[in-house]
């Protein structure tokens, strides 16, 4: 991991940022950001498991309005940089739990670098409603400038556990398992509650069995 | 004019760099509408340029990607002078239907459908078809929304509430609920025996069981618990039990 450490360090930034910040391109997704990181880390396909997995859990989230949410993004890069160093095939289970604990902290951090931007707007008050283009730009940009922090040492924070976990961490075969087991089953029930929330109509609903039929004649057949 | 709506939709890729609890995306807004209402007469030192800018500081909230609309729309009524109460009541008009329509179309419709669509290429073909699957899918409807956006806001100014009515619009509106409710019903089954191929029968009994209980504390005893906090205790039990 150490060896890949800054690659790792830029695509997290890069990551925080599109959440919310910059673009919004969706290489925040689990998906994406974990496979990338696993490709970073020479492991594409350690890396999209638990992009997966995690990205089942991301289904649940609608980012509307000040609804606060976790940092599943940067989540995927830490799990991506545990999984692959995992032993064996059963990193997908130790990789998802930091990734969860790690997009607990970068929710956490969205919050405060918010809370942060109110002071900014709060100290900035007079100009700002006096249309000073300076204001508005400075305001813009010192809040870009806190989301860079927030996702440099978020993504630091995850790395540390995910070199913590798998040094110290007693991880045995049967807690592997155990791990992979609880990190399924949540992540399922994560996608399943996120579509309960998209067909909450009656006509959507149809739409997701008619879906589900199709995707288990194509698990069985394909 | 034409410097300023490529300004002005660059811009808009950061819009939400400064939300708050204090003004939301105003002051992003004010951001993006900026380099639109640069040549108002006076120029950028001149009475009306400040005070349109100062306006548009105000709170606001709204989809990121349909924001031009507003940026649009509002930088074109302030080159019409109109009077300064329209033009809020405008703003305040446009929050609302900016909101609900983006969330409908992007977050419950886009969104879950190029997600479903990568997920299913990550397990059925290579992670960097689901990558390139993703990506291309969910930013060509994306850069196209905002672009589109941004140039009938300021086309449509006053008028901007028709634009918003266009029959894709509508379209897309009918089509984002169904959609990613087919794609991710279709993409779970593929993902779920794909994750669980390594367990065998007893461990898949688990798996389940705790997909169950998870589905119905979110559904019925602790909506509001979270699949991230669920997935976090899910682990911790897992831990716990292992180790003894």
């Amino acid at each position: 991991m150490m060896e890949n450490f800054g690659w790792l360090m830029l695509w997290g930034v890069l990551v925080g940022l599109d959440l919310v910040s910059a673009l919004q391109t969706m290489i925040a997704r689990p998906l994406i950001a974990g496979t990338v990181a696993g490709f970073i880390l020479g492991d594409p396909v350690s890396g999209a498991t638990v992009g997966v997995v995690l990205e089942l859990f991301a289904l649940e989230v609608l980012p509307v309005g000040g609804s606060r949410y976790p940092d599943y993004g940067l989540g995927a890069v830490c799990a991506a940089a545990t999984a692959v160093h995992a032993p064996g095939v059963f990193g997908t289970g130790i990789g998802v739990a930091v990734g969860l604990f790690v997009a607990y902290i970068g929710g956490k951090a969205i919050y405060l670098v918010r809370v942060e931007n109110a002071a900014d707007v709060r100290a900035h008050r007079k100009q700002l409603d006096t249309g000073s283009s300076t204001a508005v730009t400075g305001v813009q940009l010192r809040s870009l400038g806190r989301d860079v922090v927030r996702a440099l040492v978020v993504t630091w924070i995850g790395l540390l556990i995910a070199a913590a976990t798998l040094r110290w961490l007693p991880v045995t075969l049967e807690v592997s398992v155990y791990l992979g087991i609880a990190a399924v089953g949540a992540g399922v029930a994560a996608g399943v509650s996120g579509v309960g929330r998209l067909t909450g109509r009656k006509s959507a609903l149809s739409w997701f069995v008619l879906g589900l039929a199709g995707g288990l004649v194509g698990v069985v057949f394909g | 004019m034409k410097q300023g709506m490529v300004r002005s939709w660059l811009r808009s890729l950061l819009l939400q760099a400064s939300w708050n609890y204090e003004r939301m995306i105003g002051i992003g807004l004010a951001f993006t509408t900026e380099p639109l209402l640069r040549d108002l007469p006076g120029g950028v030192e001149g009475e009306r340029y400040r005070a349109a800018l100062a306006r548009a500081t105000q709170q606001f909230n709204g989809h990121p990607y349909l924001i031009g609309l507003a940026a649009g729309a509002l930088a074109r009524v302030e080159h019409e002078a109109l009077p300064e109460e329209q033009v809020k009541r405008l703003r305040t008009a446009l929050a609302g239907p900016l909101g609900s329509v983006g969330d409908k179309m992007v977050w419950a419709g886009l969104l879950p459908v190029a997600s479903a669509l990568g997920m299913v290429l990550a397990v059925w073909v290579s992670p960097t078809a689901a990558v390139l699957g993703f990506l291309v899918l969910y930013n060509a409807v994306h850069f196209v929304l905002r672009g589109w956006a941004l140039y009938s806001g300021w086309n449509g100014g006053l008028r901007v509430g028709q634009r918003l009515g266009a029959r894709l619009i509508k379209l897309g509106l009918r089509l984002a609920g169904p959609l990613a409710a087919l794609t991710v019903g279709f993409a779970l089954p593929v993902v779920g025996a794909w994750l669980v191929r390594h367990l065998d029968a007893q461990e898949l009994v688990g798996a389940g069981l705790i997909a169950g209980v998870g589905v119905v504390f979110a559904r019925w005893v602790w909506p509001t618990l979270g699949g991230n906090r669920f997935g976090l205790a899910a682990v911790a039990v897992a831990l716990l039990l292992g180790w003894l």
